[in-house]
């Protein structure tokens, strides 16, 4: 669903093959959604030749200016999780832009596993969750 | 890729039907005609008329002559949730008469990514081979390594062959090739389309897997219109208690619901309830085989499981389910209650490619047969099959797939085993196909459903459960009478099926789920999501001009179609009747202890819903009146 709602969003049809979020099968039951990492030092922007990746200061992420892309994919190269693709269609740069702030992905995510979240706030809910670890193993001994 | 996609459609459509002739090897591409979509929508509409079209009267369903229909719908590759039903259809090798099954999964939207809306494969090649559609090419390519390979093993060998795990694959089976009546088709490993003998179909074409990919985009004419749409068909299944239950237990949370209602046909229907069956419940499965819940594509109910035995005999063994059937045909009808062995024979049909339904009807029917001395132990190859020996079922599962030993007549499936056994009466079918779900001699408009069915007995062509939450007043007004609201009556239930059954047909038509799509417990909510909400996302996909009523009759038309198809291959009133056990023997047990259907409250039943399609009510033929409205054929 994150994938059909992804293309849906972006491109207003029906192909998952547009998505910017895959889910990747991993067999016995495993299946892992991937997509842009939003990274702080994001590799596609610095190999960009035509300044079609560029960083937009007013939600500080990386986002494509089609018209400047000239799909010559060295983003595609040199991203660590392969989240930028060549979009089937237009042959230009195509990477998860969080939808204006409310990712589709996450709204219609039906097993509600996507969520949207900022990297400093996860690692205090990964802080809380290891505390409740270490009061369990406190409480044990 | 885009271009390619230009069609008179605004869009759903990919706008081309394949055509494949296996004899000589020609492929051809034909546009969708905008009549033709507008009159059968997809899915099973179209197979259903296809076969009407293209068949002969009495066309052997092994012959080259039959045709392999592998048919999508409208809104697959389109967000609407569960839009993820493929049909494939032939004249059935089991049945004789018309013949389809629906499967989940990936397969269907990737047909319409791949340019197509349904692959239409007729003769017979001269040595194995495989369908590879890609991106509006197609070609057929040897199979020959593949022949003999199971399921999985066949899935492997393709996407390593073609170099792309994203290929979508439907492939058949051992047990198609060796012809078994009821070799099914499997979706990627996982989605069974199970009924009917469409893998023996493919077998007989020499035909061992179509598998397609595809990259274009499937177009939607009004993106504003449709995602309004789409939400308001979210949100009603966002609220209903259905869709929670579907997704923590699967269709196995029906095992409490048959139990309670002592409608298992168990022990080849001799048993109205089970002991011991909370061994075998949708809670047992969970907490003891369950990896992770699954969903086809799309889908927000998610009702699909992954399981595994990771201990004991079986271990290890991963595979998709059990559902409900599984542990009614492979548990209830063969008295089983190892969950681990019901899980284990599963995996084998799936593997081997074998209708488990059909399977374990057959081997219920043949230990009701050794146990009542019919058959002996040398007949069925020195095998001690009486009820509840899982190791028999398990071993003749194989058997079966292969059509070794005893296994050959198993592989008939019930209605040839009871004549030629002379033991008609322990078949239980209807036009050859056997009863599932459940046990209807206390519910005799589910008998109704069972015996009308197109397809041979099936519990999904109707919806006979209308008068378990009907207001009278909601009666009064679709069906006339108040009286459909009450379960004890049956004034009025001939007609409430035959309307369930032209508006169960509509997801048929349009890729849908019905799990997504009919579950409610309200009827104003079943016409509001399976009728107004379905049209406004076809007509806001499509662009096709359509209301909710020309919809029903969309329903209607297909479903006169499939009885027309009946009516040429010589079915008349006689084969609408449940089989006779459910006259003759009381249920045995259970809270419906003492119910048996009754022939004149049947016959009138019959009358009434003839009656309401207007067909013959003596011969069940549609009238020429009925069939001019509906403009058919």
């Amino acid at each position: 669903m994150c994938e059909l709602i992804c293309a849906f969003h972006h491109h207003q049809v029906g192909n998952p093959g547009r998505a910017c979020i895959r889910v990747i099968a991993l067999g016995q039951g495993e299946d892992i959604p991937v997509t842009c990492l939003n990274c702080e030092k994001p590799p596609c922007l610095d190999i960009c030749p035509t300044g079609a990746l560029h960083r937009d200061e007013s939600v500080g992420m990386v986002l494509v200016k089609k018209d400047f892309c000239i799909g010559c994919a060295m983003c595609v190269n040199v991203c660590p999780v392969g989240a930028v693709t060549l979009d089937l269609v237009e042959g230009v740069a195509a990477k998860c832009d969080l939808c204006e702030g409310d990712p589709q992905c996450v709204a219609y995510c039906p097993a509600k596993v996507l969520k949207l979240t900022d990297a400093g706030q996860f690692a205090k809910y990964r802080m809380k969750e290891f505390a409740k670890f270490l009061k369990c193993q406190v409480g044990e001994n | 890729m885009g271009k390619e996609t230009m069609s008179i459609f605004a869009g759903g459509y990919a706008g081309k039907i394949l055509y494949v002739n296996l004899t000589d090897g020609s492929i051809e591409k034909r546009p969708l005609e905008r009549d033709f979509a507008l009159k059968y929508i997809g899915g099973r509409g179209f197979s259903s008329r296809i076969l009407w079209d293209e068949l002969e009267t009495k066309t052997d369903p092994l012959s080259p002559d039959n045709r392999l229909i592998i048919a999508a719908g409208p809104l697959n590759g389109t967000p609407t949730p569960s839009a993820s039903r493929l049909v494939v259809a032939a004249k059935s090798p089991l049945t004789g008469i018309l013949g389809d099954t629906n499967s989940g999964g990936y397969f269907s939207p990737e047909l319409k990514y791949s340019g197509f809306d349904a692959i239409v494969l007729r003769g017979r090649s001269s040595s194995p081979v495989y369908l590879w559609v890609r991106d509006g090419k197609a070609e057929l390519r040897s199979a020959k390594h593949l022949w003999g390979h199971k399921i999985s093993e066949t899935n492997h060998l393709l996407k390593e062959e073609l170099g792309d795990e994203d290929i979508h694959i439907c492939a058949m089976g051992p047990a198609g090739e060796n012809l078994v009546r009821y070799a099914c088709v499997i979706t990627d490993g996982e989605g069974a389309g199970g009924r009917c003998g469409m893998g023996a179909v493919m077998g007989s074409k020499n035909l061992k897997a179509v598998v397609v990919r595809g990259s274009q985009d499937v177009g939607i004419a009004d993106p504003k219109r449709f995602k309004e749409a789409v939400d308001a068909y979210r949100q009603t299944l966002e609220g209903e208690v259905w869709t929670d239950v579907l997704r923590r237990l699967g269709t196995a949370n029906l095992v409490a619901h048959r139990q309670k209602l002592g409608i298992w046909g168990a022990k080849n229907f001799q048993r109205a309830t089970i002991e011991g069956w909370e061994k075998i419940s949708g809670e047992a499965f969970r907490e003891r085989f369950l990896v992770k819940v699954m969903g086809c594509m799309g889908c927000m109910v998610r009702c699909r499981r992954y399981s595994a035995i990771k201990e004991g005999p079986f271990a290890p063994t991963y595979t998709k389910g059990p559902e409900y059937e599984s542990i009614n045909s492979l548990g209830a009808k063969p008295y089983i209650t190892d969950p681990a062995i019901i899980l284990r024979a599963h995996y084998l049909c799936d593997e081997y490619g074998i209708d488990e339904q059909t399977a374990g009807s057959s081997i219920a029917m043949a230990m009701e047969l050794y146990e009542r001395g019919i058959l002996t132990k040398e007949q069925v190859d020195g095998v001690e099959l009486v009820f509840g020996n899982g190791e028999a079922l398990l071993h003749f599962i194989e058997k079966i797939a292969y059509r070794r030993g005893f296994g050959d007549l198993l592989a008939d499936g019930t209605k040839i085993m009871g004549e030629r056994l002379k033991a008609d009466y322990y078949a239980i079918h209807v036009k050859g196909l056997e009863v599932d779900a459940s046990d209807p001699r206390s519910l005799p408009t589910r008998a109704l459903t069972y015996a009308v069915s197109t397809r041979g007995s099936c519990h999904l062509r109707g919806f006979p459960y209308i008068d378990e939450f009907i207001k009278p007043e909601e009666a009064k007004a679709y069906f006339g009478t108040e009286a459909v609201s009450n379960l004890e009556s049956l004034e009025g239930k001939g007609k409430m099926v035959a309307w369930s059954e032209n508006w169960v047909t509509i997801p048929n038509l349009m890729g849908v789920c019905i799990f997504a799509w009919n579950r409610s417990r309200s009827f104003p909510m079943l016409i509001r999501r399976g009728l107004e909400l379905m049209n406004e996302i076809f007509v806001a996909t499509t662009g096709l001009p359509m209301t909710k009523e020309e919809l029903y009759h969309c329903g209607e038309r297909v479903y006169n179609v499939e009885k027309l198809f009946n009516v040429r291959e010589g079915f008349r009133r006689e084969s609408d009747y449940p089989p006779l056990r459910f006259f003759e023997e009381e249920l045995p047990d259970g809270p419906g202890k003492g119910s048996k259907l009754k022939r004149e409250e049947y016959d009138q039943l019959l009358d009434e819903y003839y009656e309401a399609r207007g067909w013959d009510k003596k011969t069940g033929i549609p009238t020429p009146a009925t069939l001019k409205a509906l403009g058919v054929p």
